[in-house]
């Protein structure tokens, strides 16, 4: 009996010594060639919305209490789609609940963080330049009354060309809020479920000076201790990320927090439309799914039914 | 002595291992397994027709030279595609109509197979539980699940690909393809049917050995096998740029249904 | 660390961001004064992207006519268990919804069900907000 109590007890202790080397081990779970772990499919979704509300002030954390009357009415806010009606504008679309679409699918991990941007300290995104502002005027000029002429003038997102969150820096979106990180020797791969894969190699190199512009810019990536650190130029001034120009420039730091967490942080740069960088932090959380094919400009059939629609438009208005 | 000779055992255990003949060691992953990454491309005309073909107007006849179709010898084994008489009678068809009709000028995703052999590079990387590859044409992706049992919930355009190593060869078993891309620019195709057998070995560090196997009775009489090798570019930095071809088949996709009096912008920057 | 956030029964309890994503062309694309009720066998579906498309025969002054119903993307369907197999062909549809401004055979649907009654997509399966755990 003595000699049960005893060896259950030291059973126990080396249980109790091997566990947080078990945590520690997941946090710094590795690659099978050494690099950390950092691949999986994660969801976006936060309690901590994009900007911080102003009645905040510069207040960057909730408390525990705060934080549970908070997130209560972030996770159980209905859908305004549900509550349409018949007959009104806001009433022509499809269900959003229907098709479980939210920017939440069920996954998310504990932020007290009152917003993701941390940088200005009032947790906003900083103004618009006034060379944004008529970059953003002008282009809206050259579009009035054309906005349906040819799919050309449409959004990005409506082309099939480019859905903006899912640029870097990545941040949480309506609908298909997750990504995914691939690891092999020498590259991360980090793909938007609506965006293109972009392939990072590991090696530190700079970003040349003389980049192509390409819509997802070009992504380098190096390691800093357990944080993949990513570089990104280059954009296509198309890409027009918040309405920023070809000279943005991104940084992503990603680190693994334990077995089901990253930490996502970035930074933006681009003095032609917003006075200061500006930058942020939020919690990736493994989604326990898979991502699926987004393939956008196959299935759009919404294109031709926007400008056929337009054209149909315009020949009652011509012949009444 | 016993060193020289164990280096010599070394050597012919080597040459004999390699069943072509290549004298040199494959690349492995930290698994041991012959180590795909990398950039690849094929250099044949397969994108332009998988069978035997000869030199043939291009499908615009303004473009001359530049874009007629060069002659190929084809990388069917056996020669021909076994159609079925109803099938072959579609793919003429397709041939006829390819300017409207092909898909990859709509800047559709290339599928499995022909994306392999697009006039594109594409990259795979590679680690024990995926194999992931990113072709240049259209952004595509494809995550290959090594070892994976799990059957399409859905059909898609690049298909659903569960992978295993065979010795040194990868073997992928593609299904759930949405039938609607093509096989190559003459108008070749199979249906969403069809269930595609990928073979990868790596011959050397720079060249791999692709197969393909179609099964789809729907289509064709028998399984069919197309083989080829795919090239690694070895440029100091080997990563092709993005190829967003969205853009350049709008007007091609929406031109009918724009207003009548506008024009479609042109250049390197629309807009 | 992760809190799997347990949602409610019904579809009540998801985040709204239909405003920042709703689509400023649907009035161009559906009309609001077209409002359509569409009673049918399903002949189609096709669950893909950008939206889904779901094609029902309905019969218009005794000749039957088909017509497809946008819905949308189905890759957050798919991670809670719903298939290619999940609206079999031949299913009676019930759909309220509007048609497109050009006056063709296509609609938004809002109310999509089973003539039976049964949802669309969640009459047995699993839970909107929850997913399967597929393999990652």
């Amino acid at each position: 009996m003595k000699q049960q109590a005893a060896t259950a007890g030291v059973l126990v202790a080396i249980a109790m010594a091997i566990a947080p080397l078990c945590a520690q081990a997941q946090k710094n779970a590795r690659t099978a060639w050494g690099d950390p772990d950092i691949s999986g499919a994660y969801a976006e979704f936060t309690t901590a919305p994009l900007e911080r509300d102003a009645k905040f002030g510069d207040k960057e954390f909730f408390t525990p209490a705060e934080h549970e009357e908070f997130a209560k009415v972030r996770l159980t806010q209905a859908f305004d789609a549900d509550d349409t009606e018949p007959g009104t504008q806001e009433d022509v679309h499809y269900s959003m609940g229907q098709f479980a679409l939210s920017e939440n699918e069920g996954v998310t991990s504990l932020n007290l963080r009152t917003s993701i941007v941390t940088q200005p300290k009032n947790g906003r995104i900083p103004p618009l330049t006034a060379a944004a502002v008529a970059r953003r005027d002008a282009l809206a000029a050259t579009r009035k009354g054309k906005e349906f002429d040819g799919p050309e003038m449409r959004s990005l997102t409506e082309r099939c060309i480019l859905w903006p969150s899912t640029v870097a820096p990545i941040l949480p979106r309506g609908y298909n809020s997750n990504l995914q990180i691939f690891q092999s020797p020498g590259y991360v791969i980090i793909q938007g479920e609506m965006g293109d894969p972009r392939v990072v190699p590991t090696d530190g190199r700079k970003l040349p000076d003389n980049l192509l512009p390409q819509w997802n810019g070009t992504s380098v990536g190096r390691w800093d201790g357990q944080t993949f650190v990513i570089e990104t130029a280059g954009f296509h001034p198309q890409t027009a990320w918040r309405g920023a120009t070809e000279k943005m420039r991104v940084t992503e730091r990603i680190t693994r927090l334990d077995e089901d967490t990253l930490e996502y942080a970035f930074t933006v740069t681009d003095p032609d439309t917003w006075a200061e960088p500006w930058g942020g932090v939020y919690p990736l959380t493994a989604l326990g799914a898979l991502l699926y094919e987004y393939a956008c400009t196959e299935g759009n059939y919404g294109m031709a039914n926007i400008l056929s629609g337009a054209r149909k438009g315009e020949r009652e208005t011509a012949n009444p | 002595m016993s060193r020289i000779l164990a280096v010599s055992v070394a050597l012919l255990a080597a040459c004999a291992a390699n069943a072509q003949g290549v004298l040199t060691a494959l690349p492995r992953a930290a698994n041991g397994r012959p180590d795909m990454s990398g950039v690849w491309q094929a250099l044949n005309t397969a994108h332009w027709n998988l069978e035997p073909h000869v030199s043939a107007y291009p499908v615009v006849i303004e473009l001359g030279a530049q874009f007629a179709v060069p002659p190929g010898k084809g990388v069917v084994e056996g020669g021909t595609i076994p159609y079925l008489p109803e099938a072959r009678a579609q793919r003429d068809q397709h041939f006829e109509n390819r300017l409207t009709d092909d898909p990859e000028g709509k800047c559709y995703m290339g599928g499995v197979p022909r994306s392999t052999y697009m006039p594109y590079p594409f990259q795979i990387l590679q680690n024990e539980r995926d194999v992931v590859m990113v072709y240049q044409f259209a952004t595509a992706f494809r995550r290959i699940f090594v070892d994976g049992k799990e059957e399409a919930p859905l059909d898609s355009w690049m298909g659903w690909s569960n992978g295993r190593w065979d010795g040194d060869t990868f073997v992928v078993e593609v299904t759930g393809l949405n039938g609607l891309t093509w096989l190559d620019r003459a108008g070749n195709y199979a249906s969403g049917s069809a269930k595609i057998t990928e073979r990868y070995q790596l011959l050397g560090p720079n060249h791999l050995q692709y197969e393909a196997t179609i099964d789809d009775s729907t289509v064709f009489s028998r399984p069919w096998t197309i083989r080829m090798p795919l090239y690694r570019l070895v440029d100091a930095d080997p990563r092709f740029l993005e190829f967003k071809c969205e853009p350049y088949a709008e007007e091609k996709i929406y031109g009918h249904l724009r207003k009548p009096g506008t024009a479609a912008p042109v250049g390197a920057s629309s807009q | 660390m992760r809190l799997l956030t347990l949602v409610m029964a019904g579809l009540a309890s998801m985040v709204a961001t239909v405003g920042a994503y709703a689509h400023h062309a649907f009035a161009t694309e559906f009309d609001v004064n077209r409002q359509i009720t569409l009673e049918g066998k399903v002949v189609k579906v096709e669950l893909i992207n950008p939206h889904s498309w779901i094609h029902i025969e309905v019969m218009q002054d005794g000749k039957p006519v088909t017509w497809m119903v946008e819905g949308g993307s189905p890759n957050a369907l798919v991670r809670r268990g719903i298939t290619k197999n999940s609206i079999p062909i031949g299913s009676e549809l019930v759909i309220r919804g509007y048609g497109t401004r050009d006056g063709t055979n296509k609609a938004v649907g809002r109310d999509m069900k089973f003539a039976d009654g049964r949802e669309l997509f969640f009459g047995g399966t699993a839970a909107p907000g929850e997913t399967t755990g597929a393999p990652q």
